[in-house]
């Protein structure tokens, strides 16, 4: 199985750790993710509040991309996510929107043509290997660790472009959790939004928000897991900000799914995280 | 009573607004620019406030208020300050409210005109011209990549930056951001 792999400006920026155990772990599973070359950053959600023509025409020629490849595409990122589906979607139902959007593109020399899918990391696990395949690549089960899930928002919604899962009780990233013999806990307020996209607005409001559900989580559980680099970095962040010391590591999902599959934990980047999981690990001898 | 204050607290207070000062045409230029096109049947429910997680802690961020200033096309006291740029668009108030007038698609709605007016808050233009500029929100050139090599991950795709300004300056896009 190949996809373009769409990886996105934070993650390539500073969070190798993310990029390098979802690297890992696909690989384990029979998927390639090959780069995609000129490949730019998808936009961001903020383009798209600004300038919908923009938006959608910076996203398609990073989709043209993948088209040339003859890849579906594969991002771990929400945002990225959401930008790309979004404009892909239109630009594949709207033939108004599309012909514009190729009058662009001619500059350019591309062409959108409307040939691939566009699918979050998480959501290509669970539909294209399936939960079978994944419980049976896992060598070490986490038996005993508590995960509170964290889906961040553009995973899911808005519900009516990502048409994936159930927007106000999803269960994807929990099953994926589980199937490596960990616990994903309920938790309360669960799927609220940790508001990383205003932290260059009004940090002091994310932070709050951040802490929040890192308190509530850390009542149930050992570790909170994500699968964005915002969602990450806002719970991370908060912490570190904080005036008293972290004490819940935030884990990205490839990173845990990695550990039940034996990988390494060095070469799986956990300790790029920036709040130490090896404690939690090591009393659990997950190390 | 207000728990965080910051700038822009234009939503705050019990200003009153005059029937002679419902500004129509800008309440029309709203609902003819795709996204608020169902502004009208908001009926003050609240959902959106009650649900959105930084009206939790934003006490001047309402955003049933931003629907009511917005039906009687308030633009001064909607474009001014920084209101409009604290939506985090999670999109709870577009997926609970049950008239889908969607406060979350009104905001983008704002967003749009407050830049043809040439209004937009300074990290969204920093973060614009990074795009432009880089292709990236933020630099990732030889000292990421040396990183990025030491972790065992290969170089950065390098964007075509000359495209991407092409794009941008074919719509129009950069005239609007401002500046160079």
């Amino acid at each position: 199985m190949r996809y373009a792999f769409f990886i996105g400006c934070t993650t390539l920026a500073r969070l190798w750790g993310y990029e390098v155990s979802t690297r890992q772990t696909a690989k384990r599973l029979g998927v390639e993710l090959v780069d995609m070359p000129g490949s730019s950053c998808c936009g961001t959600t903020y383009l798209e509040t600004l300038d919908h023509m923009t938006a959608v025409a910076v996203a398609a020629r990073n989709i043209c991309i993948a088209e040339e490849m003859g890849l579906d595409i594969v991002t771990i990122c929400n945002g990225c996510n959401v930008v790309l589906t979004k404009a892909n979607k239109e630009l594949k139902e709207d033939s108004e929107l599309r012909v514009k959007v190729n009058e662009v593109l001619t500059e350019i020399r591309r062409r959108f043509k409307g040939t691939i899918k566009v699918k979050h990391f998480v959501k290509m696990l669970k539909e294209d290997i399936g939960l079978d395949k994944i419980r049976a690549s896992v060598e070490r089960p986490l038996k005993g660790l508590r995960v509170g899930a964290h889906y961040g928002c553009h995973m899911l919604k808005p519900s009516d472009v990502l048409l994936y899962d159930d927007p106000e009780a999803p269960t994807t990233l929990d099953e994926l959790i589980e199937v490596t013999g960990a616990k994903s806990i309920a938790y309360p307020n669960k799927l609220e939004c940790c508001t990383g996209p205003i932290m260059g607005i009004r940090e002091d409001v994310t932070w709050r928000v951040g802490l929040e559900k890192v308190e509530t989580v850390k009542k149930y559980a050992d570790i909170m897991v994500t699968a964005c680099p915002f969602c990450y970095l806002t719970y991370e962040r908060c912490q570190l900000m904080a005036e008293k010391s972290p004490d819940v590591p935030i884990v990205h999902y490839p990173q845990l799914l990695g550990l039940a599959m034996g990988l390494d934990y060095e070469a799986l980047g956990i300790e790029s995280n920036k709040i130490d999981a090896s404690r939690i690990l090591e009393t659990l001898n997950f190390r | 009573m207000s728990k965080v204050v910051g700038k822009g607290t234009e939503l705050t207070g019990n200003k009153e607004i005059r029937i002679a000062m419902v500004d129509i045409d800008f309440r029309r230029r709203l609902l003819e620019t795709s996204g608020a096109e169902r502004l009208m049947l908001c009926h003050q429910c609240g959902t959106c406030t009650a649900d959105c997680p930084v009206a939790k802690y934003v006490e001047e961020f309402r955003p049933r208020k931003i629907a009511r200033l917005a039906v009687y096309g308030q633009k001064d006291r909607l474009l001014g300050g920084d209101i409009i740029w604290l939506c985090a668009g999670c999109y709870t108030c577009y997926e609970r409210c049950p008239e889908q007038v969607q406060v979350s698609e009104i905001v983008s709605t704002l967003r749009k005109i407050a830049l043809k007016e040439g209004i937009i808050h300074p990290t969204y233009r920093a973060l614009m011209k990074n795009i432009a500029k880089m292709g990236y929100i933020y630099e990732i050139d030889d000292f990421e990549n040396e990183m990025r090599g030491d972790e065992g991950l290969p170089n950065a795709p390098e964007p075509d930056t000359n495209e991407i300004e092409a794009i941008m300056r074919k719509i129009g896009f950069l005239d609007l951001l401002g500046g160079h």
